[in-house]
């Protein structure tokens, strides 16, 4: 792939990342927004490949698309919320939280103008590591990153056995 | 370098504050989650860029952490939200107030 495709396809990624977001999250029907959330979830694995994060992309896909955001689907689906739209308080928080959103990417966009956002003496060139993302994600992962690894298991199961008690619990006493 | 720095830097701000804004605005308690979801896309988003721009793999293994802790906040949530649906049918997050004080 020649550097400007890859040029025009991240762009491209990232404008439809971009409205996808602002769609899933000005949408009035739940499902339609959920939709673009999936939508904004696969052009974001996309930058990654770009990135040459093929793993995380492959994750992203995987655990983001296939399984959190089906699980959010099935309890949006189970449970009948209430619509949004009936409440006449709707508009009177918005413009807060617009100026907070702005305000966030103002600053990000002040810290890019400092006095640099990485320090440009470690950078090695890109495609420079000759085993690949994978191989060398999978070395910090089971070497330095051992304990944190274990821990997000235990984390998970905390996770698992929490969502049990706080949702079965009713259905158990019975 | 595929893709500029400031560029992704930009992009994973935009999506963070699109979804700062979500959070805040929608009333739908899961579609808030949904929107703390994007907040972490953003974040995995930098942490990947910082990671490619440095050649350092330990920014992809952060992102793999956070989304282990995204799947975690993700049962946990909706473990709470069918409990409150449980014990407050068809509540909106404003009639969620017995805590308050």
């Amino acid at each position: 792939m020649s550097i400007l495709t890859a040029q025009a396809a991240f762009y491209y990624l990232a404008a439809a990342s971009v409205a996808s977001a602002l769609l899933a999250v000005t949408r009035k029907n739940p499902v339609h927004s959920m939709l673009w959330v999936l939508s904004l979830f696969m052009h974001v694995a996309g930058i990654f490949l770009l990135l040459g994060a093929e793993f995380l992309a492959a994750v992203q896909v995987i655990v983001y698309a296939g399984a959190i955001l089906i699980f959010y689907l099935f309890v949006l689906m189970l449970l009948d919320l209430p619509g949004e739209v009936a409440r006449p308080r709707f508009g009177r928080h918005w413009p807060l939280a617009a100026g907070a959103g702005l305000s966030f990417a103002a600053l990000a966009w002040l810290a890019r103008a400092g006095p640099g956002v990485a320090p440009g003496a470690t950078r090695t060139p890109a495609g420079a590591s000759p085993r690949g993302s994978l191989s060398e994600m999978g070395r910090e992962l089971f070497g330095p990153f051992a304990l944190p690894f274990e821990i997000a298991s235990l984390v998970l199961v905390a996770a698992i056995v929490g969502a049990v008690v706080l949702a079965g619990r009713r259905s158990a006493r019975s | 370098m595929i893709a500029p720095m400031g560029a992704v830097l930009g992009l994973s701000a935009a999506l963070f504050g699109i979804g700062v804004f979500g959070f805040l605005a929608r009333r739908n308690i899961i579609l808030m989650f949904v929107s703390v979801e994007v907040m972490l896309n953003a974040v995995n988003l930098s942490l990947v860029a910082f990671s490619s721009h440095l050649g350092d793999p330990r920014g992809q293994v952060l992102a793999l952490f956070v989304i282990a802790v995204a799947a975690a906040e993700a049962g946990v949530g909706l473990g709470l939200v069918i409990a409150l649906n449980r014990n407050k049918p068809g509540a909106g997050v404003a009639d969620l107030t017995d805590l308050k004080w």
